[in-house]
This record gives structure tokens, C-alpha cells and sequence, in this order.
């Protein structure tokens, strides 16, 4: 087996615990890039990106990781869209 | 016209309690209604549920609810809803309501929905049980939507809203994965809509999707999942259009909001 192909399950196993474990995130996406792992996407809360990102290091040991998770931004809308 | 206000997947957990509320404050100075499209928890515990009974408790607007599939992960749905009617959220699954603003009868029609794919890209009727459950399950949350907007236009509503969690078109699904669509939406809900009649079809569900999308037959829909609106909610204005109230009388005087 391939160290790519380890990759590749290695990334689905992390979606599997990042749905089923605690924090519950499906929203994440997770992809080989360049020979290392990115995730990106936006979570709920400041807590819930930090445990992503423990979960993802713990899953991901060994493989480059880049992430660029944001969190939800709960200001009021400033703009309304008028429909016709 | 009726001021909208939506989101979706909100997914509120005792750790984020009160992210929202401030935001929910100005509803009162900018919308007459909030819609809220599913995935308001995390796991869809009885305390997750509690912490959103209280984000929107006593707004100044009302507040209709359909569940996401994050709400059913704990199967505590029914406790879930209990927990939000309690705090005077209405919370439809495969029925509508009428809510009167400014002498404006304003219907939403809410389900849950379920996935499938959308035309030409979609799980069939065919098989295994379990894929047979599948698309029945979708066929029968699509169904209840068609039978509550038609229901609505029966009750004179001058403006009629279609409410799920999963997507009816792919096009506000754009930024998502091809592979995961059928898993997102099911085109058996737009055709519900289209069907049916609708103003306006809000969703969520899609987080990496797009906001803006439109049925087959013209329907304006729109994606409000809360990481892809960027902000605590959106606001739609709605148009309020007179149209004839039956066979027999006059036209509808519509109010307007």
C-alpha cells in the first residue's frame, strides 16, 4: 500500500470521527493537496475548530496539515435582498 | 411586503449559548418572522435544545422551525420539538402555519426533507429495502410539502414559504462536492414546490454551498445555512401579491408589511 492511499483512508477515518465523536462536524472538507492534507470550511464556535483541529493532528500524525477553518460569524446582517 | 428573516444550521451547544441572541435582538427593527431551517443543535440532545429555546425565546417576531438531521442524531426529535414549542417556536414537520402580519396571511409549509439527488442523478424506488426506505421516506417528506402549501393557498395566504432543511435544487449547493449532492437535497422537493405554488423555498444543510438558487418553475430559493450567509441571519422582502381568493368571490386585498 501506497503512502498516498494510507492517506486516503487515513482522511476518511478523520471524517468518520469528526461526524461521530463530540464535536459533531460534518462541514469540514478534508483533501490531499500538493502531498499534504488541507481542511477547510466554517464551524460554530471557537471550541469546536480548536477540537477539529486536535482530532485532525491526532488522526493526520505525520502528514503535512494545512487548515483554514473559520468560525460562524454571528453579527446581524447589515443588507437585506429585496425579491421581486 | 414581508420582512423574512432566516438561517440554518446554527448548531448551538451549551459551550456556544448566547452567540446568536444579540444578533436576534435587532429582529424586532428588521423582519416579522424568523424561519429557521434545521441543525439548531449539535447531537439534537434535550440541552442542546434547551440552550436554543432560549436564544430565541420571547423575540419580538415568530419563530417557525423545521428539524435538521442533526436534531434527530440523539432520536430525541419529538423531545427536541417539545422543548422549542414550549418557548412558543412553531416546529413543522409535513404541515404548514399560518402567521397573520400587518393583515397579511403569510404561510410557511416546513419539512425536514431528506436526500436522493437531484433529475437524472438520483437514487430510485428500487432494490434493497433499505434503498427503497430511502426514497420513500424523501417521496413522503416531499409529498406533505406539496399537500401543505396547497392547504396554505386554500387559506388564503398571500405569501406561501416552503421550509427544509435539505436542498430542492442543486444550485445552492455549488461549492459542495458533485460526489455528496444526493446525500444534500432531492430534486422530488422542487418539484413539490413547483407544484404546489411557493413565493419563496429557504434550506440549509449545504454549508460549503451558495445562496442563491431557483426551481424549475421559477421559484427563488435560497441556501441559509449560517456559514454560508457569513452573518447571524439573512433578510428577505417579499412582495405580497393580490391574487383571487376563489372560483366565485373578488380579488384578495393584501396588506402590506
Amino acid at each position: 500500500m501506497s503512502g498516498a492511499d494510507m492517506a486516503e483512508y487515513r482522511i476518511a477515518h478523520l471524517r468518520d470521527r469528526l461526524a461521530s465523536e463530540d464535536v459533531a462536524e460534518l462541514g469540514v472538507r478534508i483533501e490531499e493537496r500538493g502531498g499534504s492534507v488541507m481542511l477547510y470550511g466554517t464551524v460554530s464556535s471557537a471550541a469546536c475548530r480548536s477540537e477539529v483541529l486536535r482530532i485532525a493532528r491526532e488522526e493526520l500524525t505525520g502528514l503535512p496539515l494545512h487548515e483554514d477553518l473559520v468560525v460562524a460569524c454571528a453579527d446581524a446582517p447589515t443588507h437585506r435582498e429585496e425579491l421581486s | 411586503m414581508i420582512r423574512v428573516a432566516a438561517v440554518g444550521d446554527i448548531h448551538l451547544s451549551p459551550e456556544s449559548a448566547g452567540a446568536l441572541r444579540p444578533a436576534f435582538d435587532t429582529l424586532g427593527e428588521c423582519a416579522d418572522l424568523l424561519l429557521l431551517a434545521g441543525d439548531l443543535t449539535r447531537h439534537g440532545t434535550v440541552e442542546e435544545a434547551r440552550v436554543v429555546a432560549r436564544e430565541v425565546a420571547g423575540l419580538p417576531v415568530p419563530v417557525v422551525a423545521v428539524l435538521g438531521n442533526h436534531d434527530y442524531q440523539s432520536d430525541l426529535q419529538d423531545e427536541v420539538t417539545a422543548v422549542l414549542e414550549e418557548v412558543g417556536v412553531t416546529v413543522l414537520e409535513g404541515r404548514g402555519t399560518v402567521l397573520r402580519i400587518n393583515g397579511t396571511r403569510v404561510g410557511v409549509a416546513g419539512t425536514k426533507g431528506f436526500g436522493g439527488g437531484f433529475a437524472g442523478r438520483s437514487g430510485g424506488e428500487f432494490g434493497e429495502p433499505e434503498m427503497k426506505a430511502f426514497v420513500r421516506y424523501t417521496r413522503r417528506c416531499a409529498e406533505e410539502l406539496a399537500a401543505s402549501l396547497r392547504s396554505l393557498r386554500e387559506e388564503d395566504c398571500a405569501v406561501r414559504i416552503a421550509l427544509t432543511h435539505y436542498s430542492p435544487v442543486p444550485d445552492t449547493l455549488a461549492g459542495e462536492p458533485l460526489e455528496i449532492y444526493p446525500f444534500l437535497g432531492s430534486y422530488l422537493l422542487a418539484e413539490a414546490v413547483d407544484d404546489a405554488g411557493a413565493d419563496l423555498a429557504v434550506h440549509g444543510h449545504a454549508h460549503m454551498g451558495s445562496e442563491h438558487g431557483m426551481t424549475g418553475g421559477g421559484v427563488r430559493v435560497r441556501n441559509v445555512a449560517q456559514p454560508v450567509l457569513g452573518r447571524a441571519f439573512a433578510v428577505y422582502h417579499l412582495p405580497v401579491h393580490t391574487r383571487p381568493t376563489s372560483l366565485v368571490g373578488g380579488a384578495a386585498t393584501a396588506g402590506v408589511g
